[in-house]
């Protein structure tokens, strides 16, 4: 029977293996593809301008193109980035798992599958090829492809391509990909939210969103603008080798691959941080290697061999220089300038590392002032779900904003005010509402599943979180501190000055004997008044107290004797 | 004003004399704004536990404690204003000629305070009463002037007869020849000023009726005695007016008031003091009043029968009650004998067992209490044990309560402890239903005679 079986064999490409399992990659609904869509776009935008020291202007616009299918959504975005050179474009959109990113550094993108995803998604539903404009800054000319993407070949098929001389100075990317999908108002709100949380944290960035109105067709489309409001770019990454703790047996064996020829004590310097020459030496001791030996010709047991010994070795902690914070001051500016708080403060903390990556905490804060308001849905819909002091997370992960699976978040398991103290030792009050923005930055985010929406609970990341937010907890108590003794001293000043005038007049009858009461009261008055003002300054210029802040109850008045009288009254009421 | 009312000395002085207190102490503020000082009264504590029993004097007076009130001091900034509020309507008031009652002083001096605090949400001056009460209590104790001397009034309540003539304002009045009225007891009993007299003693019944009685029985004109009445719990311008007789006029001082533990506190505010308000004493308080009656001794005698020894339901239930009172009585002999009791117990009752049985009024647990505060919760548990009241859960308790110390003499103590022992109360009413003959022929003059009162 076994012989006689008709199966037949092949293989599947990279493009098909993916498109089949796109959910992976974000794309579960016709809402959440749209969403994806513009995110893998968009984030392609911001990788090709601020991490080359470019200010972005990135413009995303959805409309309806096809009068015919309603439901057939045009995304383009366009931005002022690095451009791609033309002869590289056909192979970064039309062939999966090809990128510029496959370096140790801190990127959005990095596996060189976004962009090829969302062409996908949208060719096999609507048929429509993507196209693409793109200039880099020394190119004389710009570039246009029309093109699809072969799922079996995993090849792009160019339809249509152009060029034209550029007589402006303007470099960047236009790309136009059309999909099926739902403008509802769900998918609006993620989008929106998204671009919202990245404006946030990148106050450098212009941000223009034009989208379909929600109410239907023939109406004004909708337009979003997230303007510049600081011309400072974060530190870019550098890129960096990898740590030696942080790899394993298989990126070993391609590694030893890039340099096949190199003698064993070379490859471990040239190919990792952190290992000099004794380093080197240590671990091919350990692993009983010959340093002279070429790397390629190491056995499979010798490879086991080196990479235990690697994995026993003490290294100096990993490099962060591959990693790009955002900075304290960037995402005040962030804070402050879209949710329009009171009060924000931010705190990036020291490089830490866990299992050989590097990583950096921020933090961020913000109360007060118009921030409810300003909230993103998803933000108010969690807030929907609190008890109070209410907590509004604005997670992000190597910059890219999370906005789903908050509770499964080991951020959330930190800040949420269950856990955190926000009423007890930060001095919240039960219905304020605060805004927590957490940041995780590293070669390796711990994600908690292939969804890369939430963040495992990494005992080293755990701590430096709970620290970070700690200490921005801390800096909005001593603000609420100053603030709450200087409404203190207002309202008592106020209380003071309801009572003098009458006091006043009343005094200066004693004064005048009953005659002319005016002006004596009025210079009474006067004193007092002064009076009154330099008791409250003085009071606001006592030292701050910052851990605690007792509320201001009246003492209860002095108690007449507390034997009762057998007598019903005393007093006459006449 | 003044120029259609005639005033008497008397009254010009007491104005002069106030308004100078009055203006001393706020001028003083005045002082301290101009020298930039935050402005402060320093006044004696009206507490509880700054009122101070002087046993030489016997009298409760105010201690030294005081409470210095601050304007700058959110807590007082109110307090603080009434206060000056307050003294300078009473100021105008003794300057223009005026005679205000307290309520008077309530609405002339409340009106509506800008609104500029959400804190402080009151909209008036004073809201209530009370609190134009309060303050005006802490100006007579800061100028050291009673209200009668700062020419407020109140209502009268007291009133007197006897051979007797005074001078209230620009008239003579002949108490003598009041028909079967009595003169009222003037607000301000220190502008009175006694012109002659002729009586032997002060004679002050508790019970309006009672006095009433007394006066158309011709008891006062027979006795040669003052007759006075508080009309109940005593008001100030009576206190001060009995005082002044026992002070200025040397005559002797008698209090006739119930036989119950209410009775014996109003005796005890007019020779005393009230508790509550202390700062008064030392001008109203008469530390020579007697007790006069009616006394437990006078109904039960000194050696009570042992059947009308009172035992409650339940015990009467449980044990025998024949034995029970025995031992009630015992305990009340050897408690007398602890608490310092050394005088004989012989002392006969003024009613026959058969009229205490018409007459005697069972006592509450009202009365009790009171005793007990008048007393002190030790004393009560020498006489009686644990039993005062039954909770619903069948626990007895005493409340605590240190008592006060003019009561806690060995003849009080007796009074009490029959008080204790026989759960009864009498009003002189009572006495009076008795006849009123026995009353003012019999029982007064005899009590007077032999001198059996407390002091
Ligand atoms: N807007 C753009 N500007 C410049 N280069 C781009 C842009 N979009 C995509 N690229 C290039 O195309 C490559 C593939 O993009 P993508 O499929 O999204 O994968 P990834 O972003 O993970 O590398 C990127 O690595 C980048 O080099
Ligand atoms: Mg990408």
């Amino acid at each position: 029977m076994a012989e006689t079986t008709n199966e037949s064999f092949r293989q599947m490409s990279p493009a098909e293996f993916f498109y089949r399992n796109k959910e992976i990659a974000g794309f579960t609904s016709a809402s959440r593809a749209m969403y994806q869509a513009v995110r893998e776009f968009f984030e392609n935008s911001l990788d090709a301008t601020e991490v080359h020291g470019i200010l972005p202007r990135v413009t995303v616009q959805i409309s309806r193109e096809d009068p015919n299918n309603p439901d057939f959504f045009t995304i383009t975005v366009e931005d002022n980035g690095i451009g791609i050179p033309s002869t590289v474009i056909p192979d970064a959109f039309g062939r999966v798992l090809f990128s510029s990113k496959y370096k140790l550094r801190q990127t959005r993108g990095m596996y060189g599958l976004g962009a090829k995803m969302a062409i996908l998604y949208g060719q096999q539903n609507t048929g429509k090829p993507f196209e693409i404009f793109s200039s880099t800054p020394s190119s004389k000319k710009v570039y246009y492809y029309k093109l699809m993407i072969r799922m079996d070949k995993n090849e792009p098929l160019v339809l249509e391509e152009g060029e034209w001389p550029k007589s402006s100075g303007w470099h960047g990317t236009i790309v136009k990909l059309t999909l099926e999908g739902e403008w509802s108002k769900r998918t609006k709100d993620y989008i929106s939210v998204y671009l919202k949380r990245t404006a946030i944290i990148a106050p450098y960035a212009d941000i223009i969103f034009i989208s379909p109105s929600i109410e239907g067709e023939g109406k004004e489309p909708e337009i979003t603008l997230y303007r510049r409001v600081t011309t400072k770019l974060p530190a870019p990454p550098k890129e960096t080798k990898p740590h030696p703790i942080g790899v394993d047996l298989e990126m070993l064996k391609m590694m030893i691959a890039e340099r096949p020829s190199a003698n064993m004590k070379d490859f471990l310097m040239r190919s990792f941080q952190r290992v000099g020459e004794k380093k080197a030496e240590e671990i091919l001791e350990k692993a009983k290697i010959d340093p002279r030996r070429r790397a390629s010709t190491l056995t499979e047991k010798e490879l086991e061999s080196l990479y235990k010994a690697i994995k026993d070795t003490k290294f100096i902690a990993p490099s962060s220089e591959s990693l790009s914070p955002i900075g304290e001051d960037l995402i005040k500016i962030g804070l402050k300038e879209v949710l329009q708080a009171e009060f924000v403060d931010a705190v990036t903390r020291k490089p830490k590392s866990y299992g050989g990556h590097p990583f950096i905490v921020e933090a961020g804060i913000a109360y007060g002032g118009k921030l409810l308001e300003n909230l993103d849905e998803i933000a108010k819909d969690s807030l929907k779900g609190q008890q109070g002091p209410y907590v509004a997370l604005l997670r992000y992960a190597n910059k890219i904003p999370l906005l789903f699976d908050e509770k499964a978040d080991v951020i959330w398991s930190i800040a949420n005010s269950e856990e955190f103290s926000w009423k007890t030792t930060y001095k919240l009050e039960q219905t304020d509402v605060v805004a927590v923005l957490v940041h995780v930055a590293s070669t390796k985010v711990p994600y908690k599943g292939v969804g890369k929406e939430s963040i495992a609970p990494v005992e080293e990341l755990r701590k430096e979180i709970e620290a970070a937010v700690q200490e921005v907890a801390r800096r909005l108590r001593v603000y609420l501190t100053k603030k709450r003794k200087k409404q203190e001293a207002q309202e008592k000043l106020r209380l003071f000055m309801k009572y003098i005038p009458e006091i006043a007049q009343n005094l200066a009858y004693f004064v005048t004997d009953g005659k002319e009461l005016r002006e004596a009261s009025k210079s009474l008055e006067r004193e007092l008044l002064e009076m009154a003002k330099r008791k409250v300054r003085a009071q606001l210029e006592q030292p701050e107290e910052l851990t605690h802040i007792v509320p201001v109850a009246l003492p209860v008045a002095e108690q007449e004797g507390s034997i009762e009288d057998p007598s019903t009254s005393e007093e006459e009421e006449e | 004003m003044s120029g259609n009312v005639i005033q008497d000395k008397a009254d010009q002085r007491a104005r002069e004399e106030s308004m100078k207190a009055i203006r001393e102490i706020f001028l003083k503020l005045v002082e301290q704004i101009k020298n930039k000082e935050e402005p402060s009264l320093v006044i004696k504590k009206r507490t509880l536990s700054n009122t101070i029993y002087d046993p030489k004097r016997k009298l409760l007076l105010l201690g030294n404690q005081k409470l210095v009130r601050k304007l700058f001091d959110e807590s007082e900034a109110r307090t603080f204003m009434q206060t000056v509020l307050m003294a300078r309507i009473i100021y105008e008031a003794l300057k223009n000629n005026e005679y205000p009652t307290i309520r008077d002083l309530f609405y002339r001096g409340k009106h509506t305070l800008p609104y500029t605090s959400p804190r402080d949400r009151f909209k008036n001056t004073w809201e209530e009463q009370k609190e134009s009460d309060a303050v005006l209590r802490d100006v007579e104790v800061l100028t050291n002037k009673l209200r009668e001397e700062m020419l407020i009034l109140s209502k009268e309540k007291g009133k007197v007869v006897g051979d007797m003539r005074l001078r209230s304002g620009n008239d003579i009045i002949d108490l003598s020849k009041m028909g079967h009225g009595a003169y009222a007891i003037e607000s301000t009993p220190d502008l009175i000023e006694f012109v002659d007299y002729s009586a032997d003693y002060v004679l002050v019944v508790e019970k309006d009726a009672v006095f009433q009685q007394l006066h158309r029985y011709g008891y006062w004109r027979k006795n040669k005695v003052i007759l006075v009445t508080s009309a109940g719990q005593p008001d100030r311008a009576t206190r001060r007016f009995v005082r002044r007789l026992n002070e200025e006029l040397k005559l002797p001082v008698y209090i006739l008031a119930d036989s119950d533990p209410y009775g014996f506190y109003i005796y005890s505010v007019f020779k005393i003091g009230s508790i509550t308000l202390s700062y008064e004493s030392e001008r109203l308080a008469t530390p020579k009043a007697r007790f006069l009656g009616v006394t437990m001794s006078d109904v039960f005698g000194d050696d009570v029968p042992l059947n009308e020894i009172y035992i409650t339901p339940e015990e009467s239930r449980i044990g025998n009650p024949e034995k029970l009172r025995r031992e009630k009585k015992e305990r009340f002999l050897k408690a007398l004998k602890d608490l310092g009791y050394k005088g004989k117990l012989s002392k006969e009752p003024f009613m026959t067992s058969e009229e205490r049985k018409n007459f005697i009024i069972r006592a509450k647990e009202q009365d009790l209490e009171r005793a007990v505060e008048l007393v002190g919760d030790k004393v009560y548990k020498a006489f009686a044990g644990e039993q005062l009241k039954t909770t619903r859960s069948g626990k007895k308790s005493v409340k605590k309560s240190p008592g006060y110390q003019w009561f806690q003499e060995p003849k009080w103590i007796k009074e009490i402890g029959i008080f204790f022992l026989t759960h009864s109360k009498l009003e002189i009413e009572a006495m009076a239903s008795k006849g009123l003959k026995f009353l003012a022929e019999e029982y007064l003059p005899k009590k007077i005679e032999t001198k059996d009162y407390l002091d």
